[in-house]
């Protein structure tokens, strides 16, 4: 395999005014192919959006390499896009403007980014609530306008931060769905933060295990599930045994304590 | 905001959004007393003090002598009418309000840009703070001296006080909102490929209104105090401030009535414009959708 994305001993300290130095991530490395879906699991506080805003061009590391398609991070840039844990909409935004700041952002004119606005927004399930506010939506809304303002600038990176956790079971079905098939038609490389063991294993070609802070990569395991997948894959033993092995490399790192 | 009903995300209709049931078999708004009472308890009782001052000196004999230092609302209404039908308040109107409009846009086109810079740049922020305190701590009357000095006595005398007045508020409200920006916003948006001057559009000047908006109402009071300190105390020859120092010189008590009249109302439409402004500015806002 190729290596896509790569990240070469990335070390991370948070040093927020008057408190203790925060090591976020320490020699993280991870090496993920093109087109690839990856997705990151770890315990609460371990560096997993941490090393998404690295990988985003937001924070710049204190040292180590990171490098999209041979090219060394530096910034922001129009090849990626991420859906934010805390959703990150306008809120002085109707959902259709917060759902075009990409495409306005890349200069595509008004009459072009109102289709492509509206396709997300219908595939997110929102169509009807285009003219409303932020404040005038529920959390799952909130967030899929996040994935929808993602998804409609059609990067080639994908950055998912937690991004169906304000979902109800029902509507998280649908969009992960939706995900593996745009996944699959526009050839994305999806890396993916979830809680969910169960999503994880369901939607992945491979599964980082983080350890609690600071942050490294633990284990890295394969899911080696046919595609496409359909749910009821869910119930098959090989996929209830990923999901243990996947839980046994977790638990370890999932002591409630307060490490430093 | 004809969409607030359609918060309800459940399957419950529109209709049942929090209005009241007043016992008729139908649901209705609140009654017209209930929704204008705070009005006409406040018009009705600015109509009960000037009745009361209408009346007083028809009922009270002041001695002879005292009646030179009073006045009513009808003869300052039409002290009012005639100097504006005779058109002889024209160029004193005229050159106060140029003065004011001046001054005020002069402080807005200062203070916005310039409140965005101390706002983000830690360095600009620590070097100016200090310095944008102590001048607005001080009062501009201190100036008036050497403002007259440099400037001459005139219109750009008056149009420099109202803007020193009106710029510190405007400007210290502008930084305090700019520093109040969200972070995850503005990350959200130099994600995506935002230029710091598509930053400020986007994020900051939007996240920051509420703050720009408070420090305009302060600039307007400044703005119409720099104007009356100015023409008052000799900062130029014309205007309503100097026509009422004039009068009341000459004890035309009507006319000094009728000058403080044209500030109030410049207050009230002033006031009145910037809570249309926040209106429209605020639309996406909680609150606003809350209270109907
Ligand atoms: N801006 C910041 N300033 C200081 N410390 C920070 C900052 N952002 C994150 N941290 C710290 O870095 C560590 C990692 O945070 P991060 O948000 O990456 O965790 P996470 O793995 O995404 O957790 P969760 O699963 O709860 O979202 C935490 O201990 C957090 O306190
Ligand atoms: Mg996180």
């Amino acid at each position: 395999m190729v290596a896509y994305i790569e990240a070469k001993n990335v070390n991370l300290i948070f040093t927020p005014p008057n408190r203790m130095p925060v090591t976020a991530l320490k020699d993280f490395n991870i090496s993920v192919g093109e087109g690839e879906f990856v997705s990151i699991v770890g315990p609460s506080g371990c560096g997993k959006s941490t090393f998404l805003n690295v990988l985003l061009g937001l924070i710049p590391p204190h040292s180590g390499e990171m490098a999209i398609n041979g090219k060394r991070v530096s910034g922001p840039g129009q090849d990626r896009a991420m859906v934010f844990q805390e959703f990150g909409l306008l809120p002085w935004r109707t959902v259709l403007n917060n759902v075009e700041l990409g495409l306005e952002l890349k200069g595509v004119a008004t009459s072009e980014r109102r289709p492509v606005s509206q396709k997300f927004i219908e595939m997110v399930g929102l169509a009807g609530f285009e003219g409303h506010y932020p404040h005038e939506l529920s959390g799952g809304m909130k967030q899929r306008v996040g994935l929808a303002r993602a998804l409609a600038t059609d990067p080639d990176v994908l950055l998912m931060d937690e991004p169906f956790a304000a979902l109800d079971a029902q509507t998280r079905d649908i969009m992960q769905a939706e995900l593996l098939r745009i996944w699959q038609e526009a050839k994305k490389t999806v890396l993916f933060v979830t809680h969910q063991i169960e999503e994880a294993v369901y939607l992945s070609d491979r599964v980082i295990v983080m350890t609690k802070r600071p942050g490294r990569a633990k284990k890295i395991i394969d899911i080696p599930l046919p595609r496409p997948r359909d749910y009821e894959m869910r119930v098959t033993q090989e996929f209830n045994d990923l999901k243990l092995q996947l839980w046994n490399e977790l638990k370890d790192e999932l002591t409630v304590h307060g490490n430093g | 905001m004809n969409d607030t009903t359609s918060t309800a995300v459940s399957p419950v209709p529109a209709s049942a959004a929090p209005v009241r049931d007043e016992g008729l078999g139908e649901i209705t708004r609140r009654t017209f007393w209930e929704a204008n009472e705070r009005h006409a308890l406040g018009i009705g009782f600015i109509v009960f003090v000037l009745l009361l001052w209408e009346v007083i000196p028809h009922i009270l004999t002041l001695s002879r002598g005292m009646d030179l230092f009073f006045t009513t609302p009808t003869q300052v209404a039409m002290t009012l009418y005639n100097m504006f039908a005779s058109g002889e308040i024209w160029p004193a109107f005229k050159f106060s309000a140029v003065a004011f409009s001046v001054g005020l846009g002069l402080s807005i086109v200062a203070a916005l840009p310039l409140g965005v810079i101390i706002g983000r740049s830690h360095t600009m922020n620590a070097m100016l703070d200090p310095f944008i305190t102590a001048f607005n701590a001080t009062p501009r009357l201190v100036f008036l001296p050497i403002i007259l000095v440099w400037f001459g006595i005139g219109m750009w005398s008056v149009v420099v006080v109202v803007f020193i007045g009106a710029v510190f508020p405007l400007l210290i409200n502008t930084y305090a909102g700019v520093r109040n920006a969200d972070r995850l916003l503005i990350n959200v948006v130099r994600s995506f490929g935002a230029s710091e001057w598509q930053i400020n559009k986007l994020v900051i000047l939007p996240n920051s209104m509420p703050f720009i908006i408070a420090g305009l109402r302060l600039a307007i009071g400044r703005a119409i105090l720099g104007i009356v300190v100015a023409e008052f105390f000799g900062g130029s020859s014309e205007g309503i401030g100097v026509m009422m120092n004039d009068a009341a010189g000459k004890f035309q008590v009507d006319i000094v009535f009728a000058g403080l009249v044209i500030f109030m109302a410049l207050s009230l439409v002033m006031v009145g414009g910037v809570k249309v402004l926040e209106a429209r500015l605020s639309r996406w806002r909680p609150e606003n959708v809350k209270s109907f």
